[in-house]
């Protein structure tokens, strides 16, 4: 029973860290059409955004979130503006432009602060462990949890309850219409990758003090992250929400079960398959004629 | 007698909303049938579902005893339908005569095409396509650098090539010049009897030119069907789409 | 029926001029050993030919048929190994000594040869099937995405993930595969007689002989009918089903044959490599393979061959030092920006579009000199 339980809580703790990641893909892909490939390096950028602060302001990790965020935002916006707004209608090219900017970041990175690994502190106030349900949990992990729920909360306030979400789920539908209703689109798709830059910033962040901080530790996110929003349906928040936390207990009990290869196999088999059947994801309702 | 083309109780819905109800419609061989009617009546769709490109919810599209709606694109173009879009669909990165090529060519699968060049009498038919269509000068142009007219034209000019026995119009006058539409016409006029025709099109005058039958359709079903006389004068028709100043005031 | 010249395809003389790239290139590649007698060079040249062969293959998949493969690193890798095994097993009486098992087989207590090995002891069937696996194995993939119409941005990623997914078999079951380091230690490659060091002139000849070949054979298919319809397919994929053609058939048809020459490629490159490792079915080459097609030109063979040459070149040059090498990938990472933004055909489209832009230049300027004719509308036919 005790092996149950603790199967079910490292799957949350996984399935939480899976949607801090992927809830700025979900943005940007679901909203924009964009597959950023260099999303992987905006967490690292938000990592060592993290360990920047920590280590060369003598701010905790709670503190410099703020100034992450915004931080990873303006690279975002910076991005969009300059390289990704040539990219209009063409999808295919995007990928590779942003695949580039990912090799870019990575390699300034290491050539401005160097490929070795660096640390991040877990915040004091944070740092225990606790008993939940009999199982020994680490209470960063508990917060973990509850900052990828509020963060997600935040997100779909932004979207469905704002003037600005809903100017972007006008464009979403149809961008020329929009624009005769004086949206203006441009605007409006650099503030939305900005934002999804900045969250995934925070998952680095927020992330960092789990595992050692390098260069190269975005391309591991950048894959799960895609399957979390494929299998949740391109369009779909809440199905990110719930694509998450069943991968997370899917690896996280196909680990256990088997071993890390099994499992990465079996989940990108699955998303082969899903996409050629499924390609809206598991959780849209709604079906294009 | 069962007609060449035969259209029975067929409806499509998109998400509850019925693009296509009930449509019931027989076109006979040789024939040139215009579709006219109000904006959302359903007549692109109805082309889309005998082309293929849409799937009926249901009903039966048969074309000389066989059924379309069992059949892919593919099987259906083969099957001797032949569809000219609304918007203009060429292959823009590749040049006008090999647009043509690409749409004569009688051979469908990979191995039989792993040959190069074309006959001498294929090249001759192309050249004089060229000619009716007004593209002879911009062969090797790719269509890309076409003018709006001009890729409509080499559309027509591809569905030629193609040769079908049932040739599906979409709105093929838009966008053309009063001189273009009377050119458009005399061709229509000179396929019927050879080909089946079935037109979709807003411009009635063109419509007067050139139909034996027209059928109108409204809220996705035939309202009313006939020539352009009786069509002018039938109630329904005058309501829901023409009004009262008749045919040529649409 | 007899094959006849139309007007604006005046035979010969056309011909001529699209092969004239393939010919000088390739005679160039042949007279290089006459210049440079250097082995180690040689062996060099000789990889990045070979990755030419592989940037060429990806732009008959993605540039002639608009399919982007970002697993062509698969073919290439399944192909390296065929090879590789067949020289693993030849080697077998002299690494070892007990019952003819691969040296990392035995210290992996294996017992007997995996059924999938035993074929390889055939070095004629392993000279098929590094061409033929990656063929079948695309052709299967590709029946499944193309049957159920998945394009563009979807088949990338299942390309990808694909291949991935291989990669990490392979690693993972290294008792029969070599596991993370590959097949080592092979032996030579034998054929009627004549034996390919990777450091001789033989293999670089060799290599060389297949780069005119599959140049010919990928230019032969993109000038046939078949390939004037494939890149319709890619122009416009849903039109051409309504001319009567079963689009997925020829999807499935380029994408074999593109993966048929990176399998080849993969061989070529275990000869030259002397080994064949995980990382030839790797996200990294794999990519790479994407960003050389894009610098040459993902629409032209020949442009596809030389972006990789230049590019690999490039990196092999700088590869001397760490800090030439870090810098030469941020400004590799930013190039490759530029181009797929501003250059999409790279730089053999670079000519391209600048003849284009001339003559349309000269097309303004023949309309502005014409008097208007009553076709109104603006719609003057510009000839």
């Amino acid at each position: 029973m005790d092996q149950f339980v603790q199967q079910i809580v490292t799957g949350l703790s996984i399935g939480s860290i899976l949607l801090l990641v992927a809830l700025g893909l979900s943005i940007i892909y679901g909203s924009m059409g964009i597959i950023n490939l260099a999303h992987g390096e905006f967490v690292m950028l938000g990592a060592y955004a993290a360990w920047t602060f920590q280590h060369y302001f003598g701010l905790g990790l709670l503190e410099s979130l703020v100034p992450i965020f915004l931080v990873v935002a303006i690279c975002g916006w910076l991005i969009e503006r300059y390289v990704l707004s040539f990219l209009n209608n063409r999808p295919l090219d995007t990928i590779l432009a942003t695949w580039g900017v990912g090799i870019i970041l990575q390699q300034a990175v290491r050539l401005l602060v160097g490929g070795e690994l660096r640390y991040v502190q877990l915040p004091a106030s944070l740092s225990d462990s606790t008993e939940l349900l009999g199982v020994q949990v680490s209470v960063y992990r508990i917060f973990l949890f509850f900052a990828a729920l509020t963060l997600f909360a935040l997100t779909w306030l932004l979207m469905n309850r704002t003037m600005v979400g809903m100017k972007l789920r006008a464009i979403i539908q149809d961008r020329s219409i929009a624009a005769c209703f004086g949206v203006n689109a441009r605007r409006i798709y650099a503030l939305t990758f900005a934002y999804g830059a900045g969250l995934a910033g925070l998952a680095g962040a927020l992330v960092s003090p789990l595992k050692s901080v390098s260069p190269e530790m975005g391309t591991g996110y950048v894959v799960d992250a895609f399957m979390v929003v494929v299998l949740g349906g391109v369009q779909s928040l809440a199905g990110t929400v719930f694509s998450s936390f069943i991968l997370g207990e899917l690896s996280g009990g196909i680990a256990f079960l088997e071993n890390d290869t099994v499992a990465k196999t079996i989940v990108l088999l699955a998303i082969v398959v899903l996409i050629r059947f499924r390609p809206e994801g598991l959780f849209t309702t709604r079906v294009r004629a | 007698m069962s007609a060449y083309l035969e259209l029975r109780d067929v409806s499509v819905s998109f998400n509850g909303f019925r693009a296509v109800n009930d449509l019931n419609m027989s076109v006979q061989k040789g024939e040139l049938r215009c579709l006219i009617g109000p904006n959302g009546a359903g007549k692109t769709t109805a082309l889309d579902l005998i082309c293929g490109k849409t799937k009926r919810t249901s009903g039966s599209i048969v074309l000389n005893g066989t059924a379309l709606d069992l059949l892919e694109e593919h099987q259906i173009a083969r099957a001797g339908v032949g569809r000219k879009f609304q918007v203009p669909s060429v292959f823009k990165e590749l040049s006008v005569s090999e647009n043509l090529k690409v749409a004569q060519n009688r051979h469908t699968g990979v191995w039989s095409n792993l040959r190069w060049g074309i006959g001498k009498s294929d090249v001759e038919s192309i050249d004089r396509l060229a000619d009716l269509i007004g593209l002879r000068d911009e062969l090797a142009k790719p269509a890309a650098y076409l003018s709006h007219g001009q890729t409509q034209w080499l559309e027509i000019g591809m569905l030629l090539a193609q040769g079908a026995d049932l040739i599906l119009m979409d709105e093929p006058t838009a966008g053309m010049t009063a001189q273009e539409t009377r050119k458009t016409a005399d061709l229509f006029l000179h396929l019927k009897g050879k080909h089946t025709l079935i037109v979709v099109e807003h411009d009635m005058g063109f419509v007067k030119a050139i139909g034996d039958l027209i059928s109108v359709m409204h809220l996705g079903r035939v309202l009313a069907e006939g020539t352009a006389a009786e069509i002018e004068v039938h109630p329904d028709v005058k309501r829901a789409y023409l009004g009262s100043g008749g045919i040529t005031n649409a | 029926m007899a094959t006849y010249r139309s007007p604006d395809n005046p035979g010969s003389y056309r011909l001529g001029l699209q092969l004239a790239p393939i010919v000088v290139v390739s005679a160039l590649v042949f007279l290089v050993p006459v210049f440079l007698d250097n082995d180690f060079l040689l062996n060099k040249l000789a990889r990045y030919v070979v990755f030419g062969i592989l940037a060429m293959s990806l732009s008959l998949s993605w540039g002639y048929a608009g399919i982007l493969n970002l697993g062509q690193a698969m073919s290439f890798g399944l192909g390296s190994y065929a090879l590789a095994m067949a020289l693993k097993l030849k080697t077998v009486p002299i690494q070892t000594g007990s019952s003819g098992l691969p040296d990392f087989m035995a210290w992996n207590n294996v017992v007997t040869l995996p059924w999938f090995w035993v074929p390889f002891h055939s070095l004629g069937f392993a000279l098929f099937a590094g061409v033929a696996i990656p063929a079948a194995v695309a052709a299967a993939l590709g029946w499944f995405m193309f049957r159920g119409r998945v394009t563009g941005v979807y088949v990338a990623i299942i390309t990808l993930a694909t291949m991935v997914v291989i990669n990490l078999v392979i690693i993972d079951q290294q008792r029969y595969t070599g596991g993370f380091n590959g097949l080592t230690d092979l032996a030579q490659l034998e054929v009627f007689g004549i034996s390919f060091d990777a450091y001789g002139r033989s293999t670089y000849y060799l290599v060389a002989c297949c780069l005119t070949a599959t140049l010919l054979i990928a230019f032969a298919f993109t000038k046939s009918r078949a390939g004037l319809i494939i890149q319709a397919i890619r122009d416009h994929e849903s039109r051409v089903r309504y001319f009567g053609y079963d689009v997925a058939v020829y999807q499935i048809f380029a994408f074999a044959l593109s993966a048929a020459i990176a399998g080849l490629a993969g061989m070529l490159y275990t000869i030259v490599m002397e080994f064949a490792s995980p990382t030839f079915l790797g996200v990294q080459l794999s990519l790479s393979v994407v960003v050389w097609c894009a610098v040459g030109g993902r629409q032209s063979l020949v442009g596809a061959f030389l972006g990789a040459v230049l590019v690999a070149g490039m990196q092999g040059a700088l590869s001397e030092s760490a800090a030439f090498l870090e810098t030469w990938t941020l400004v590799m990472g930013g190039l490759f920006i530029l181009v797929v933004i501003f250059l999409p055909k790279g730089i053999a489209g670079l000519a391209q579009t600048i003849r284009a832009r001339v003559s349309q230049r000269e097309d303004i300027h023949a309309v502005a000199s014409e008097p208007l004719e009553s076709t109104g509308g603006g719609y003057e036919r510009l000839s």
